[in-house]
């Protein structure tokens, strides 16, 4: 069987995390959109509102963005009802005429509760699973159970290294044939090397990243202390923000190297290619990570990379772009050591060579092709009956799941019969001729 | 009516011109979707790809291979039950009766009270053998120590006297409070007692201060159905012999079987004199916990299935920052 004909999706991407907020999930939704939208597909975002922003917003080139009127509950998420949000879910994918769910992110509970709505609607779903997580906590069981009830019923799942296919295999018990790996890309045209930033007669080693537990700052601080005492010659650039600055304040203070320490504070997106640049070598202490972003960016920007071996970062860079470590201080700091060598001598790949490197390898553009593969694939699958989807919800072993599922379909049906579909008004499709010409404007439509 | 406003965003993500997307690249990670379709069909035994790269674990280099692609290789890194201590039914019994030995301490904590309070001894005479066999086992634990320590003779002088005097107080303290009230408290907190007491494993239930606390609070209760005030002093030291000093001076002792069996088999000779419904109940629990738990647990270990890969969040060993001034 070929597909020659070009099949016209209409996605959805669900996902708790949006701008306005930063991170990776957050890129890469609007990185994937905007070549969606580029190559022709139909592309909303469906997202809770950010304070006051609520009702429905374009960004660049018509990308439609729906911020439901919901509260965040915990942790950025809002609040998994199943119910309460169903009616309004319903009638945005009914209005966009959606045919493809993709959710982001495993902790958005917005994504899995729009995906079970566009189930019981007959649209199929895709989700992309961002995070890495363990076994061996109460939290990470209970999470575990939740995702595997969430994609127990899923079309495909995308996992953006290797190793989140294993754990995602492992946690939701998904058929590893439905799990693809598509790796995040980075925009090698905005993060390029700059190498008359740098500072001359020192050699400055940048950090960027949330400062919390998680991204190993007990770790940096320890490595701070020690290189900054041995070596007057080496500046540190902390970039980020979060509970664990004043860990690194302490130990600038009370070892007196405040000349040597610079912390900036959180950084806007825009930033952080500067602030990249300021640097000869990038450091990172993640004590787990799924994919690690801002490693390529910084390759990209011609950085001499240190990073823990942890998760999916050795799958990320060529060895020849990354010094690997073990997630203890010994090994970082043999392994940044070994980075101010190759720093001094001018060893190693060249910047210039670096970028070219990355940018060959990641690319937003092929992203998006590979991801319009598994839109293909799944848009090609069956519709599946009320009671095949129920069965498929038995095997994770919460027999009351089903009521709520069955629950939810009831109330479809309601809707249904109230509020009928042929009473919704289609959303007129957003035309993208002259986004070539004009890719910089913002706004686009007033609604 | 909303007017988007994505400065910082467009600033870093707007410049991404049509061109840079479409840029064209050498890595290829996809197959076109006809082929790909036919491909995910035969995936499950390696693809006939006698002219394709062997796999490999990167996300960089797999030109050719579909996404949905799983290598031999996949889960190779998983290692299961890494910390797990496989534990004999011997150890397991050993371990368990650490429980029953408080079990028997409140169980005869509850029958000297019930002599007490039917008059079945004289209370100088219990007091008598209780203080001297708490002492006659300290001597023996604690005989290579030197000399008697001053500090404790001064708590155990201090102990008395103020116990002596409080012991009226203590008496009237709760007598308006119903028996049967009182017996539930009791029956409550020596429940409190046992669960939260340090069995010697890190467990965040376990909290000594609770433990002992609930113990004295019951014991306290107890006190106001007693006839006169010298029962409550004596009474409150045997409450203080059971709670306080016993688990000092039973943890030096290393849990054995005879240790075992001479608690089990004392509690429940003084116990089948008062009643034999009870001491049978008695020998119930105990069998329930020393004999049927261990032997579960130790059988449902095969069942332990502890996942560990490289997902796992790396551990930091602290090092102290102030180390690295020496080398």
């Amino acid at each position: 069987m070929s597909v020659h004909f070009k099949m016209k999706h209409k996605i959805c991407m669900a996902s708790d995390f949006f701008y306005p907020n930063m991170g990776g999930v957050e890129e890469h939704i609007f990185n994937l959109s905007q070549c969606l939208l580029m190559k022709g597909y139909k592309v909303i975002v469906l997202t809770h509102s950010y304070q006051d922003r609520v009702g429905v917003r374009y960004m660049t080139n018509g990308l439609k963005v729906y911020y439901l009127p919901i509260k965040p509950f915990y942790n950025q998420c809002v609040l998994p009802s199943m119910v309460s949000s169903l009616p309004l879910i319903r009638y945005v994918l009914v209005r966009e005429q959606i045919t493809i769910i993709h959710g982001h992110s495993a902790f958005s509970t917005l994504a899995h509760e729009t995906m079970m709505i566009g189930r019981l609607l007959g649209i199929q779903t895709v989700f992309t699973d961002h995070s890495l997580f363990g076994f061996a906590d109460t939290s990470a069981i209970i999470t575990n159970k939740f995702l595997e009830m969430s994609l127990a019923d899923c079309n495909h799942c995308i996992c953006v290294s290797h190793i989140g296919k294993e754990n995602t295999v492992l946690r939701a018990r998904v058929n590893h044939h439905r799990v693809s790996v598509i790796p995040n890309a980075v925009d090698t045209t905005a993060f390029v090397p700059k190498l008359e930033l740098r500072t001359k007669n020192k050699i400055t080693i940048v950090v960027v990243s949330r400062l919390v537990y998680r991204k190993g700052v007990d770790l940096l601080a320890q490595i701070i202390a020690d290189v900054c005492l041995k070596n007057q010659k080496v500046q540190f650039i902390i970039g980020g923000d979060g509970p664990k600055r004043e860990l690194l304040e302490d130990t600038r203070n009370n070892l007196n190297i405040g000349e040597q320490v610079t912390l900036l504070g959180s950084l806007e997106h825009s930033q952080v290619c500067n602030v990249l640049n300021r640097g000869h070598i990038f450091l990172n202490t993640s004590l787990t990570e799924a994919y690690c972003m801002a490693i390529v960016e910084a390759a990209s920007c011609g950085l001499k990379i240190v990073s823990t071996r942890v998760g999916g970062i050795p799958e990320v860079l060529p060895p020849e772009l990354i010094i690997l470590t073990e997630p203890n201080v010994p090994s970082i700091l043999q392994g940044l050591y070994k980075a101010i060598n190759q720093v001094n001598s001018e060893l190693g790949v060249p910047p210039i060579e670096c970028h070219r490197k990355v940018q060959s390898l990641y690319n937003w553009m092929n992203i998006a092709k590979r991801t319009e593969i598994v839109y293909n694939m799944v848009s090609l699958e069956p519709p599946k009956s009320l009671g095949k989807q129920l069965r498929s919800y038995i095997p994770t072993g919460v027999y009351p799941f089903l009521l709520v599922v069955s629950f939810m379909h009831i109330l479809l049906r309601l809707l249904d019969w109230w509020i009928p579909r042929s009473d919704i008004d289609l959303a007129k499709d957003y035309k993208i001729e002259d986004s070539q010409v004009n890719s910089n404007s913002s706004v686009l439509e007033n609604q | 009516m909303f007017l988007f406003n994505c400065r910082p965003l467009m600033s870093c993500m707007t410049d991404v011109t049509k061109s840079t997307y479409l840029s064209s690249s050498k890595h290829n990670g996809i197959v076109k979707s006809s082929q790909y379709f036919t491909k995910v069909k035969y995936q499950n035994g390696a693809i006939c790809n006698g002219h394709l790269k062997p796999w490999k674990k990167n996300l960089y280099s797999n030109e050719g291979y579909p996404d949905n692609y799983t290598d031999k290789s996949f889960l190779e890194e998983l290692r299961k039950n890494l910390h797990v201590r496989k534990l004999t039914l011997l150890e397991a019994i050993l371990g368990a009766s650490l429980i029953t030995q408080r079990l028997c301490i409140v169980v005869i904590f509850a029958l000297s009270f019930y002599a007490l309070n039917c008059n079945l001894i004289s209370p100088l005479l219990l007091l008598m053998s209780t203080t001297s066999f708490s002492f006659i086992i300290y001597l023996l634990l604690y005989e290579n120590s030197k000399a008697f320590p001053l500090w404790l003779m001064k708590s155990a002088f201090a102990f008395v006297i103020s116990g002596y005097i409080l012991s009226p107080v203590l008496k009237t303290l709760t007598e308006t409070i119903s028996t049967d009230t009182i017996y539930a408290t009791t029956t409550v907190m020596m429940c409190v007692h046992l669960v939260f007491f340090d069995y010697g494993v890190s467990a965040v239930i376990v909290s000594t201060s609770l433990s002992l606390n609930a113990a004295l609070f019951g014991s306290i209760c107890l006190c106001s159905r007693l006839q006169t005030a010298f029962h409550v002093f004596v009474f409150i030291t045997i409450a203080v012999q059971c709670f306080a000093v016993s688990p000092i001076l039973l943890s030096s002792i290393k849990s054995s079987i005879t240790i075992l069996l001479s608690f089990v088999t004392v509690t429940f000779i003084l116990c089948i004199r008062v009643s034999s419904l009870m001491s049978g109940l008695f020998l119930l629990t105990v069998l329930f916990i020393n004999l049927m738990c261990p032997y579960y647990f130790v059988k449902w270990h095969s069942f332990k299935d502890n996942i560990y890969g490289p997902w796992d969040e790396a551990i930091v060993q602290d090092i102290k920052i102030k180390d690295f001034h020496v080398d």
